[in-house]
């Protein structure tokens, strides 16, 4: 029995212990972790719920063509993937949006009203496979791997894929092979079109001298490259940043993916793959990307330097790195991540062997709780050891907007910090009390024991400071609020 | 029309030029204020600043070029070369009221294009990213002359739920963002605090912070809704016009990374820059009488490709565009030592020239402005920056 390391186990791994769980797994913490490590059988109903990607592609169009401005041809469709709607946004007014016979709505509000409902359910089916979820190792790989491969909703013809991102693309590779997840994140309309790469074509390739087979409305706007995935793949996805590629690489990489396209939302086929490579788009020719030539091969020639990336050294060092960051600390012990590194590579990037080598770390058992949760993390975890005040809707979206995380809406394609610096402002600090305080007054009304929430959640790592501040509290309210406000609790 | 290696200048900001001295001023004011916009994504510097005298502009951006002055969504002239975009008129009013100075070609030492690097390398302020884990702009405050200071709890606010690079170190310095949820009650706050002090030093140096700012903000409310830049503006205008407020603020202002749609009368580039545009007129009219005491720097890592890319959009580039302005800045000129944009004058074939250093204007702020030692500035805020020297004769002498 080991509560010390079912504590580790429940909070560093997973994503904080529930009532009664510390208790349950202190027979044996690292195996508790190492069981959760196998492939999903079946999605989590909440996300099995969300739309499917064939639907999700439809709704921007759909928005469009509801506020009026456009027909409902099928060029007028690729028209708004490629103006993502932004020439339209300064109109005054969205008539056929608006409440019948109530006042027309502002292309803002009417976005909000469209798009709103669908998001506000995606963010609480992700939260609530989090707070309820028997295997928080899993979804804490889940979330990790969803950051590294982010897209954001702050493009607005990406919010509807942004809730289905992870379902589509991160959840069956968590267990399986990195090489895989990459070429699923490459293939995702909503990766391709977060990333620009799906109106990118060619400069030799036969559309660039044949502009005339595209309507006229595409010609200006699908005339060349565009290298913004082909960089990020690179600098974010695989090799990280100062690794040793130049800009020549990333402009190969660009003309080797070029032709990765989509389906317009109601060309798909059948089996409902949105990604559609476009043979006529794609740049001709051989290409030598980091000293090697990929032969001309159509997307074959992308999917063999994708799967390249995926096995270079560089991509081992670099996603080790990561995740003894996100597991460990934000300066992560080189011990550690030499050996999940080698892990990953030895294994030819099974992430479940890797995600083993994590467990097997000894740093990961001895280092301070240092790490600072994110908000999401926080808010998950106190629902966790609350046993689920239900937090929903519109309402979760607030308080984790509010925190410096608005959900699905990381500022950039690299994702939301993974170190305390990027959390621990005033301001956030700020938001955490006040969080905590509200959550806390609410449900002092079910006559809780603050102490005893304390005991159940952290176990021996519930720092005698924090313990004797719970003591002394004026209420079971307020003691209740400064047990997740303290350190002890906000860190892992 | 304009040639390499042309100084362009407004004529009156020239002739004041030339009896400036080149040192800090010997008798430094105290309730200067400094506002730094970080301007995320990599604004495309040639649609922000126009330089439509160029024979070459209109051609090398096609797609991109704004229409000349006088035509439909036409540049607003700042003279007969360059020009600011038609999304920024009341940036065009403070120029023609001598407190904008538009430095075009200009560039942070990072020659390479990531975003994340390029960010870094600005807001740390060494010649590396990652070089320092602090930032310059919270260094500089190191190096306030002691009047500045005084009575002071922190000298520095971003304006953002946790803390940018730029302000991270040494120096006392604080955050806030707009609130919805009704704040904790005092003995709870106080409570939290002698925790923090027993086990955690960082979340109790945030929470001091947070104590302090919202003191400060009490009655500003939580100003939600669509034109969040312009709310942190004019919220920054309050902290800083309070006489013990902070010196600087830190601004952030993401979204400009225009890879595609960047054409047409309603792109995103344009609404981003409207958005800055309201958002300084904002912080102008916040400040009320300290505005002619405030100076405001916008910059971004890095420009972008001078061409028009495959997408109607423009990928990563190197030197773009900056803005200097407010009631301290001698304004009403253009500074580029332009490069041109014929194909043989790019940068890697490509982006625009850097011919500017960014710490160049960040120096001179510094010193002409904030009265920081230049000693200080060079050793301490910026190592490494002997090259970049700063520009004399930005700021009015009072």
């Amino acid at each position: 029995m080991s509560l010390d390391q079912a504590a580790i186990a429940a909070n560093r791994f997973g994503l904080g212990a529930r009532p009664g769980e510390l208790k349950a797994i202190a027979g044996d913490p690292r195996g508790w972790l190492k069981a959760q490590l196998t492939p999903e059988t079946s999605l989590p109903a909440t996300m099995a719920d969300l739309p499917k990607t064939t639907v999700a592609a439809g709704e921007f169009p759909k928005w469009l063509i509801g506020l009026g401005i456009v027909g409902k041809q099928g060029g007028d469709l690729a028209k708004l993937y490629q103006n993502g709607g932004k020439d339209m946004t300064g109109a005054a007014v969205a008539p056929a949006m608006g409440a019948s016979g109530g006042p027309p709505l502002s292309i803002e509000q009417s976005y909000i009203k469209y798009f709103g409902p669908d998001y506000a359910a995606g963010v609480e089916a992700r939260f609530t496979t989090a707070t309820t979820s028997e295997r928080p190792f899993f979804e804490r790989l889940s979330r990790f791997w969803s950051n590294h491969f982010t897209i954001s909703a702050a493009k607005p013809e990406i919010i509807s894929f942004a809730p289905i991102f992870e379902r589509d693309v991160v959840r069956p590779h968590v267990c399986g092979r990195f090489e895989d997840m990459l070429l699923a994140s490459c293939r995702h309309p909503g990766m391709l079109m977060y990333l620009d790469n799906y109106t990118s074509i060619g400069p030799d390739s036969p559309l660039a001298h044949h502009p005339e087979y595209l309507p006229a409305f595409l010609r200006e706007r699908m005339k060349g490259l565009n290298e913004n995935l082909a960089r990020e793949i690179m600098e974010l996805h695989t090799l990280g940043v100062r690794s040793g590629y130049t800009q020549t690489d990333v402009t190969t990489l660009a003309k080797i993916i070029t032709g990765w396209s989509i389906y317009g939302p109601n060309q798909a086929p059948a089996s409902g793959e949105m990604f559609h490579y476009i043979d006529f788009a794609h740049q001709p020719g051989p290409q030598t990307l980091l000293g090697k030539t990929y032969p001309a091969d159509g997307e074959q020639q992308g999917r063999a330097a994708l799967k390249d990336l995926a096995h270079h050294p560089a991509t081992a060092r670099h996603l080790a790195t990561k995740l003894a960051r996100h597991f460990i600390a934000d300066d992560p012990p080189q011990a550690a991540v030499d050996r999940i590194a080698a892990a990953y590579s030895a294994s030819d990037g099974d992430l479940t062997a890797t995600a083993n080598a994590i467990v097997d770390s000894p740093e990961a058992w001895t280092a301070p709780p240092a790490k600072l949760k994110t908000p999401d993390d926080y808010l998950v975890s106190i629902v966790r050891a609350l046993d689920g005040p239900p937090v929903k809707g519109i309402q979760l979206v607030a308080l984790l907007d509010r925190m410096g995380q608005r959900p699905f809406w990381p500022p950039g394609p690299d994702g939301w910090a993974d170190i305390q610096d990027g959390w621990i402002g005033a301001d956030a600090v700020w938001k955490r009390l006040e969080l905590a305080s509200t959550l806390a007054q609410g449900y002092a009304a079910a006559n809780i024991n603050p102490a005893t929430i304390a005991e159940a959640a952290l176990g021996p790592e519930l720092s005698p400071a924090t313990a004797a501040s719970i003591h002394a509290a004026e209420s079971p309210a307020q003691g209740l609020a400064l047990f997740l406000v303290s350190p002890d609790f906000q860190r892992r | 029309m304009l040639d390499r290696r042309q100084w362009l200048m407004g004529a009156g900001a020239a002739a004041g030029l030339a009896g400036l001295p080149t040192i800090a001023f010997a008798s430094a004011e105290t309730d200067r204020r400094l506002v730094v916009i970080m301007l995320r994504g990599a604004m495309d510097g040639l649609s922000a600043a126009p330089p439509y005298g160029d024979p070459d502009y209109q051609s090398a951006r096609t797609g991109l070029a704004i229409p000349a002055p006088g035509q439909a969504g036409g540049v607003l002239a700042l003279g007969s070369d360059f020009g600011l975009n038609p999304a920024l008129p009341k940036l065009h009013a403070r120029h023609a009221a001598g407190e904008l100075i538009v430095f075009q070609a200009i560039a942070s030492p990072y020659r390479d294009r990531s975003h994340f690097d390029g960010q870094n390398l600005l807001e740390n302020g060494s010649t590396q990213p990652y070089g320092l884990t602090d930032g310059w702009l919270n260094r500089a405050l190191t190096g306030l002359p002691g009047p500045a200071t005084a009575g002071r709890k922190e000298l520095g606010i971003a304006l953002a739920p946790a803390m940018p690079l730029m302000l991270r170190g040494p120096s006392p310095v604080t955050s806030w963002s707009p609130s919805v949820l009704p704040g904790p009650n005092a003995d709870f706050v106080t409570r939290v605090e002698r925790l923090y002090s027993q086990t955690d030093p960082k979340l109790l140096e945030a929470l001091a912070g947070a104590a302090q700012a919202n003191q400060a903000a009490t009655g500003m409310g939580g100003a939600a809704g669509g034109d969040a830049f312009v709310t942190l503006m004019t919220a920054a205008a309050k902290f800083l016009s309070a006489p013990d407020g902070p010196c600087v603020a830190m601004v952030e202002s993401t979204g400009w990374d225009t890879h595609a749609g960047q054409t047409g009368p309603y792109n995103v580039l344009s609404r981003n820059l409207a958005e800055l545009d309201r958002g300084i007129e904002a912080l102008a009219v916040g400040m009320g009488p300290m505005w002619s005491k405030t100076a405001v720097l916008a910059m971004t890592e890095f420009g972008r490709t001078v061409a028009m890319n495959g997408t109607a959009g423009s990928d990563h580039g190197t030197a773009s565009a900056a803005f200097l302005l407010g009631g301290a800045v001698a304004g009403g000129r253009v500074i580029a030592d332009w490069p041109g944009l014929r194909a043989a004058n790019l940068y890697a074939g490509r982006d625009l020239k850097p011919t500017a250093d960014l710490r160049q204007v960040m120096k001179a702020a510094l010193r002409d402005h904030m009265a920081v030692d230049p000693g200080h500035i060079d050793t301490v805020v910026f190592p490494q920056s002997a090259d970049a020297k700063p520009f004399d004769g930005l700021f009015r002498q009072t």
